[in-house]
């Protein structure tokens, strides 16, 4: 099923709306966010100037770094009294990504979400367990209100306990996962030891998966450990965009449709900012189109894909984004939580019984991602007892859950046995291959 | 009396390291102990001269402290251990951890422990006729 007909425009269709969207989302922008407007004078652009969707490259990019410059809502076009919601995401040091919605805002993109659902073979019929973590973070509500809009009823399980997770899974009869993939493959590991066939023993067909990306490897594990009749699709999204909803898979599996009819994309080489030809392979950059709450233009995501404009099998004609292949920066997905190393170093930093120095491990035990951060111990009065030294453990621990929400593992070591860099120092060792 | 505890990895040749260092730096080793910790380790160490053997270590790269602890000579006949042991235990006092001597030639052997109030620990054992032992005695 498709969901809207956008969907399936001719391509000439598509630019004229996305053309049309674009002029106004420029002038509005220009009119309503002052670091935007100073960007474009800057560079000398006026909304007018705008009069083909070519004129898009001559518009200033939007960097995540502007969040943090205007922390928390100084790119927010619209009065407080206009938002109805407020979401979140990780910052690059210590202040979140804070974005907001209007009415309309969550409309749309809760419309987009059950495009995507819809996209990956959701119904009315369908009971769906949203295994994300609730909170700030944009995938479970994003999720939970796209499959509400397309008539499927939802259960709010969220992240963790497993047992309660099964539970329902086997109760209620659940038809559809959303989860990230790891997460999925953790789960259907536990229902095996359980002694539990999913093909047999649960109606579970659909798997909606985000946070983090699924490689094709794992999609096969997907298959093996929740059977074949498993659909499995992953879609992509940024709070800073909207969320999930942004583009995602059909059961064709040739790449995340974009909705092309809200989000311009485009794809640049990162160190040159030089706008690429289709099918080239670059950094991501999405033009938002018609938001009120916070209306974006060029945004830098930082993630490295490629656009593919044939029509697909599906009837869709939306372009196709391939499966992320990694990151312009050092950001790092950590159970589908973003994660900069720079917002370790911040905590860290601050730990005065600890060395300035640090390494961040990366592996997948279980199937779920476990980070380890080496630091070097530096103060002899922690020697008195071992309790004293598992104290400054727990409190690394603690403040960077509180920073990360996320559980790390501490490793402390002597002073001076971390490697020393000249110039960009290499602190990040990511072992997870193919995301198994 | 001082001991100095070094922080250890878990790892080949780490503690080879510590005393490494300090056979380089010709300081005697007196008594030493360390226990299974998962990760890391702290690795304590009677020695002759302990604020040389931490200077030296330091310069080393490594983390070390020196520690007031308590050093009580016991005969080497059945009973006295428990005898020591009941004497604190009576006051009170809990023992962090206690370890003993390696070597002392003809001399009686030594325990080594750290309490939770060592000065109260080492009136106690005076008290009950347990000699303790000073740094300029080992």
């Amino acid at each position: 099923m498709i969901w809207a007909k956008e969907e399936t425009l001719p391509r000439a269709e598509i630019e004229k709306i996305q053309l049309e969207k674009l002029k106004k989302t420029v002038a509005y922008i220009y009119e309503k966010v002052l670091p935007y407007r100073k960007k474009m004078d800057a560079a000398g652009v006026k909304p007018e100037e705008i009069r083909t969707l070519e004129d898009l490259k001559r518009l200033p990019f939007t960097y995540k770094s502007d969040f943090r410059d205007n922390y928390p809502d100084g790119l927010f076009a619209v009065e407080k009294k206009e938002l109805v919601r407020y979401h979140a995401s990780s910052g690059t040091t210590g202040k979140p990504t804070v974005v907001g919605y209007t009415r309309n805002d969550l409309d749309m993109w809760l419309n987009n979400v059950a495009r995507i659902a819809c996209m990956g073979g959701a119904t009315s019929e369908d009971v769906a367990q949203i295994s994300f973590g609730y909170g700030t973070f944009t995938g479970a509500l994003g999720l939970h209100g796209g499959l509400e809009k397309l008539g499927a009823s939802v259960i709010p399980m969220s992240s963790g306990n497993t047992n309660k997770q099964i539970m329902f899974l086997q109760d209620m009869g659940v038809t559809l996962l959303v989860a990230t993939p790891s997460y999925a493959l953790h789960l259907g590991e536990q229902l095996r030891e359980r002694g539990i066939d999913p093909k047999k023993d649960l109606k579970l067909h659909i798997g909606l998966f985000g946070g983090e990306g699924m490689t094709e490897p794992m999609r096969d594990e997907m298959h093996k450990v929740w059977g074949e009749q498993f659909v499995c699709t992953q879609n992509y999204g940024m709070s800073e965009l909207c969320g999930p909803g942004v583009s995602g898979e059909c059961t064709e599996l040739c790449g995340m449709h974009v909705n092309e009819d809200w989000f311009i994309p485009e794809i640049i080489d990162p160190k040159t900012e030089e706008v690429l030809p289709p099918g080239a392979h670059g950094e991501l950059v999405v033009t938002c189109l018609g938001k009120e709450a916070l209306p974006l233009v060029r945004y830098r995501t930082g993630d490295l894909t490629k656009l593919m404009y044939e029509p697909c099998k599906c009837g869709r004609t939306t372009c196709r984004m391939e499966n992320i292949s990694g990151r312009a920066d050092d950001m790092l997905v950590i159970r589908g939580v973003n994660v900069f190393p720079t917002q370790i170093e911040e905590v860290l930093l601050k730990i005065a019984e600890i060395g300035p120095h640090y390494e961040i491990l990366v592996e997948r035990k279980n199937r779920l991602d476990v980070m380890t951060i080496t630091v070097e111990l530096i103060d002899d009065r922690l020697l008195d007892s071992y309790g004293q030294l598992s104290e400054l453990e727990q409190r690394i621990k603690a403040a960077l859950k509180a920073q990360l929400g996320l559980a790390t593992q501490i490793k402390l070591v002597a002073p001076n046995s971390l490697q020393r860099f000249e110039g960009k120092a290499k602190r990040v060792t990511d072992l997870r291959k193919d995301g198994l | 009396m001082k001991q100095i505890s070094v922080f250890v990895e878990n790892q080949p040749g780490s503690l080879m390291r510590v005393t490494s260092a300090l056979n380089e730096a010709r300081i005697n080793i007196r008594a030493i102990a360390s226990f299974d910790t998962p990760e890391f380790g702290i690795l304590r160490l009677v020695v002759e001269q302990p604020e040389k053997a931490k200077e030296f270590l330091t310069e080393k790269g490594f983390v070390v402290r020196v520690q007031e602890v308590v050093g009580a000579e016991l005969k080497d006949e059945k009973g006295n251990l428990n005898e020591m042991l009941k004497v604190l235990a009576d006051q009170g006092i809990s023992v962090g951890y206690i370890y003993s001597f390696v070597i002392r030639e003809n001399k009686a052997p030594v325990m080594v422990f750290h309490s939770d109030d060592n000065v109260k620990a080492e009136a106690a054992l005076k008290e009950a006729g347990i000699l303790l032992i000073k740094d300029d005695e080992l």
